[in-house]
């Protein structure tokens, strides 16, 4: 019955009666859409106008060409940046991803104390993005917390100094993200879980799989399309990550945790190099289109397969 | 859309300047009033600021401050987008070589009447009034001035080195600091980890070995002098000072070392002179602590300065202009710097108060009186790490080489002069 | 529900869970710790630590006490402008996402894949980009320093995230629903508000908790575009910290964050189990 065709009725372009009468519904739909499309569009075309212009403290006229790219993309700051944002994007995405399907699965086995346990690894979602970053910058400071804590407590060869280790502080960053928002992949996650049908699960346990084949070959494979949504989800907070990391390394130790948001925020505002800032902005929407493109590209061909089916 | 600021109004700012009369017209009966943003919301720089407030009240008129809760660029933000949205405040906290390039994109009042009615300029370093009158007017006032490169010690920590003389050239301080190691202190210096304490540590090297190359690499930015020796001796030094740092402080703020520093875990602090206000402020004796200038190889101090304005922006409200001439003239009253440094902990930017009085610390007269041998000699300069120096975008590639520098042992102090060369040369 | 008759050791389970917890709740604990502890033990001792003495003036210190410049109203004025932006600007939009979602989901219409992958696209368009062209849209819309711009703002991006999740969510409901409604003669709205509605609650929930959320701990467009009192409570907790001509008053700092971060804590705790079922039905793509 649905899913072939056009399911729902497809409304086109009735009479002139016909539009007035059904004014409202055009003004309510097209209206919000419009207003968030245009504004989203003109908000990037002005960002790829101004960074071909000379601006830098304030938007101006003019024309560079590629000088504000080229700038960017031989700066040390960039490279770093875009090495980071590979690291930190996969990374976070992949383990908040695996966290929260944990989390998601301890919760899942009836345990007393659901709800307050829920409520504890949800909270970290309420908590602003500039708190987390201060808070967890004294926790991962090896002078001020969990080192320091394990040396009173008398394990002195103890180590645990990433946040000042030029190799090792993007990872701090991978932790204060993933406390932050496993979370909502948890409560995903879970969400999915629960409704997976009780009789697939009977005829595996029939079958006599034990707990771990039964979800490794059963019931993980039902989580594939929640899966899809939290990876949007994570790699959208990925990309925005700046409270955060300003607060926690401000780019440091050095500019050894660059991130390409903090880049575009640093060259606009505290450098006022706006055309430069512009730039490195629309180089950061490139990268995100060779992520995103393939994706809806995949979706595209599944929808038309799906409807030819 | 009109996105566009036109040349015409870029150009507004120093046509604007030049040509407006600045408050010839009879000011009779409109009350001041006056909008102004700054930085400062809280902490002692807020009481400053607010006190200011109190006194252009006291003298009639409507004081309309809006701080802007963060740091500097925070306020740059606000700023700009009044800018833009064409309502500038009447005044605005700016600084340094700022001043100049944000006087381009608006138009600013004319204050040469108001400042030779109050004989200003004759009080003012030279190297600094030249800041606040970027086309050969006064555009901006300075306020109040610190030197970022004081030299704290530890007084305990001085008993454990079981030394007594201050150090004055780097050949003393790094004797000193080997004491402090030899007495068992392991982190002789007591640091942040932010990136103007990493700018602190080299423009204190810098203009302390050479004050003079100093001002031509830094300020003036002359090629030989930003590859010749004194620059590279100014990293090897900021090597020795980096080595004798906490590694663990991380992004944290120098606040964070001050208990070790006093209780003489470590040694010594190249911090400014806010420093004294916040040990004062966390309930520390000024007994437990000596206040020096920084060290300087040819024995005369040298002084970095770092130094805040207001900046006047064009209004055509009579009363917002009234406002503008009220704040300018007490900004250049010796009472009102005096009251506004004593909160601050501050040193005033006229060279004629008298810091006897009780209201300042030693650390405060000592510094005043730096200024003033340093200005004689010669040997006062603009703070890169504070945007005294260079323009922010300057400022701020230059500062990633030396917080790299700082924060990464194996960059040799050649590969640094090299990087810094090039990043002059990248925001050329 | 099912029955979890195997065990894999549940002590096993019940440790992992507990060292999930306390590694969770640790960042909250410090800053509790830190909100009852004098300013000056923190400055003098380090920034994690147990109180010697218990500092409840904090609290009161931050509601009502604290200045920022010439104000020493505490943070209670700041929560109040925080609350006049982000209650209207979710309520916004959430109801117009639940629109624009039904609308893409079930009311087929031209060019309607276009607009939604267009506003998803929105998601990831950094802040940074938007804060000049929202400042040039306030300033002809003269709304700058109003608080009014801001829920402007503020609705007008969470219209990408609203409709995200709303569109997920109305995918599910079978069209058959709808087909019957119109043969008996219901229009878009009367559908909207007969059978959409009445089945939205969760995602509204989930909605509206993300939303407030967000725009509750929104830092940049607060400060920018506000002036003076108008500013929301992000602000003052960032006046507290940022002095650096003196110790930040990390005792009254942290009570601040605590008493500022708690209408987002309580809707978490209160609505977290329907954040869970909400996320149900939209979660299946």
């Amino acid at each position: 019955m649905t899913g072939t065709g056009a399911a729902a009725p497809r409304t086109g372009w009735p009479a002139i009666s016909g539009v007035v009468r059904r004014l409202p519904e055009y003004l309510t739909i097209w209206v919000p859409l419009l207003l968030s499309a245009a504004h989203l569009v003109s908000f990037s075309l002005w960002t790829i106008w101004i960074s071909f212009t000379p601006s830098t403290l304030v938007p101006v006229s003019g024309w560079v060409g590629l000088r504000n790219y080229t700038a960017v993309l031989a700066s040390r700051n960039w490279k770093i940046a875009f090495d980071n944002l590979l690291l930190f994007g996969s990374a976070f995405v992949l383990l908040s991803l695996v966290t929260g399907l944990i989390l998601a699965i301890l919760l899942d086995q009836r345990i007393r104390g659901e709800n307050v346990l829920r409520s504890i690894f949800l909270y970290p979602l309420a908590v602003s993005f500039v708190v987390t970053g201060t808070v967890w910058s004294w926790l991962l400071n090896p002078g001020l917390g969990i080192q320091k804590l394990v040396h009173d407590l008398g394990w002195t060869s103890f180590r645990f100094d990433w946040l000042v280790d030029r190799d090792m502080a993007i990872w701090t960053i991978v932790i204060a993200a993933i406390w932050q928002s496993s979370g909502f992949a948890m409560a995903l996650f879970l969400a999915g879980l629960r409704s997976v049908d009780a009789d697939i699960i009977k005829a595996a346990q029939i079958d006599g799989a034990g707990p771990i084949r039964t979800y490794w070959h059963v019931i993980l494979p039902t989580l594939w399309p929640i899966t899809i949504t939290v990876v949007v989800v994570q790699l959208q907070f990925a990309i925005s990550a700046f409270d955060l990391v300003r607060a926690l390394t401000n780019g440091g130790p050095g500019i050894a945790t660059q991130l390409p948001a903090l880049v575009v925020y640093d060259l606009m505002f505290q450098r006022s190099q706006l055309g430069r800032g512009a730039a490195a902005a629309v180089l950061m929407l490139l990268i995100l289109l060779a992520v995103l493109l393939p994706y809806a590209a995949w979706r595209y061909v599944q929808r038309r397969r799906a409807t030819h089916a | 859309m009109p996105i566009t600021i036109t040349r015409r109004r870029l150009l507004a700012g120093s046509a604007a300047a030049l040509a407006l009369p600045a408050f010839a017209r009879a000011q009779s009966a409109v009350k001041p009033r006056l909008t102004a943003i700054s930085q400062w919301s809280a902490g002692s720089d807020g009481a400053a600021i607010t006190a200011l407030g109190k006194k252009f009240e006291e003298k009639g008129g409507i004081w309309q401050h809006s701080p802007v809760p963060g740091f500097t660029t925070e306020m740059m933000n606000k700023l700009r987008a009044q800018i833009i949205a064409g309502d500038p405040p009447a005044c605005s906290q700016l600084k340094g070589p700022e001043i100049a390039a944000w006087s381009k994109i608006a138009p600013t009042v004319n204050l040469d009447a108001l400042v030779a009615a109050a004989g200003y300029e004759k009080v003012v370093a030279p190297d600094l009034a030249r800041l606040h009158k970027p086309e050969g007017k006064w555009i901006s006032l300075p306020l109040q001035i610190y030197s970022t490169n004081m030299l704290f010690l530890s007084k305990r920590a001085m008993d454990k080195a079981k030394a007594d003389k201050i150090p004055v050239t780097w050949a003393d301080f790094n004797d000193l600091a080997e004491k402090m190691k030899a007495g068992g202190i392991t982190y002789p210096i007591a640091n942040g980890g932010t990136r103007p304490d990493d700018g602190q540590k080299f423009e204190a090297s810098f203009a302390g070995i050479s004050p003079a190359s100093y001002r031509a690499a830094i300020m003036n930015l002359d090629k030989k002098a930003l590859e010749g020796p004194e620059i590279k001796a100014a990293f090897a030094q900021v090597r020795k000072i980096a080595n004798w740092m906490d590694p663990n402080v991380g992004a944290q703020p120098y606040a964070t070392n001050l208990k070790r520093f006093v209780d003489g875990d470590m040694g010594m602090m190249i911090q400014g002179g806010w420093a004294q206000g916040v040990l004062r402020n966390a309930g520390f004796k000024f007994d437990d602590f000596i206040i020096a200038p920084g060290p300087s190889d040819n024995s005369r101090p040298v002084f970095l300065l770092n130094a805040d304005a207001f900046i006047f922006w064009q209004r055509k409200e009579p009363d917002l202009q009234a406002g503008q001439t009220l704040m300018a003239q007490l900004v250049m009253d010796p009472a009102i710097q005096t009251m506004y440094s004593q909160i601050t902990g501050s040193i005033p930017v006229r060279t004629d108060v008298d810091l006897s009085g009780d209201g300042w610390s030693d650390g405060q007269r000592r510094t005043a009186a730096a200024l003033k041998d340093a200005v004689a000699n010669n040997q006062a300069v603009l703070s890169l790490a504070h945007n005294m120096a260079q323009e922010n975008g300057l400022t701020a590639a230059m500062i990633d080489v030396l917080t790299e520098y700082v924060k990464n042992k194996t960059i040799t102090p050649e590969q640094a002069v090299t990087r810094l060369a090039e990043a002059v040369e990248g925001s050329r | 529900m099912r029955d979890r008759t195997f065990a894999p050791s549940r002590i096993l389970i019940y440790l992992l869970v507990s060292l999930f917890a306390a590694a969770y709740l640790a960042p909250l604990a410090v800053v509790v710790l830190n909100s009852l502890r004098t300013n000056q033990e923190i400055a003098q001792a380090s920034m994690i630590g147990w109180p010697k003495q218990w500092a409840w003036s904090n609290y009161l210190a931050a509601w009502s006490g604290f200045c920022v410049a010439e104000t020493c109203a505490g943070i209670r004025p700041y929560m109040l402008n925080s609350a006049l932006v982000t209650i209207p600007a979710t309520i916004f939009s959430t109801m117009l996402g639940a629109i624009a979602g039904y609308a893409v989901s079930l009311w087929r219409f031209r060019g309607d894949n276009w607009i939604y992958g267009i506003v998803t696209l929105g998601l990831f368009l950094p802040q940074q980009m938007r804060l000049l062209p929202w400042t040039i849209v306030l300033r002809d819309t003269g709304l700058i320093n109003t608080l009014t711009g801001l829920v402007l703002i503020h609705t007008i991006q969470g219209l990408s995230f609203t409709t995200l999740f709303c569109r997920n969510y109305y995918i599910a409901i079978p069209h058959e629903l709808i087909r019957a409604a119109r043969i008996d003669g219901a229009g878009f709205f009367r559908i909207f508000w007969r059978i959409i509605l009445p089945l939205s609650a969760p995602i509204l929930i989930v909605t509206v908790i993300w939303q407030f959320t967000h725009i509750w701990n929104e830092f940049l467009y607060g400060v920018t575009f506000t002036t003076g009192q108008q500013q929301p409570v992000t602000a003052a907790l960032i006046a507290l910290s940022a002095a650096i001509a003196d110790i930040p008053q990390h005792g009254v700092q942290s009570a601040a964050v605590i008493i500022a971060a708690l209408p987002t804590l309580l809707i978490y705790l209160l609505g977290g189990r329907y954040f869970v079922r909400g996320l149900t039905a939209g979660a299946v793509k």
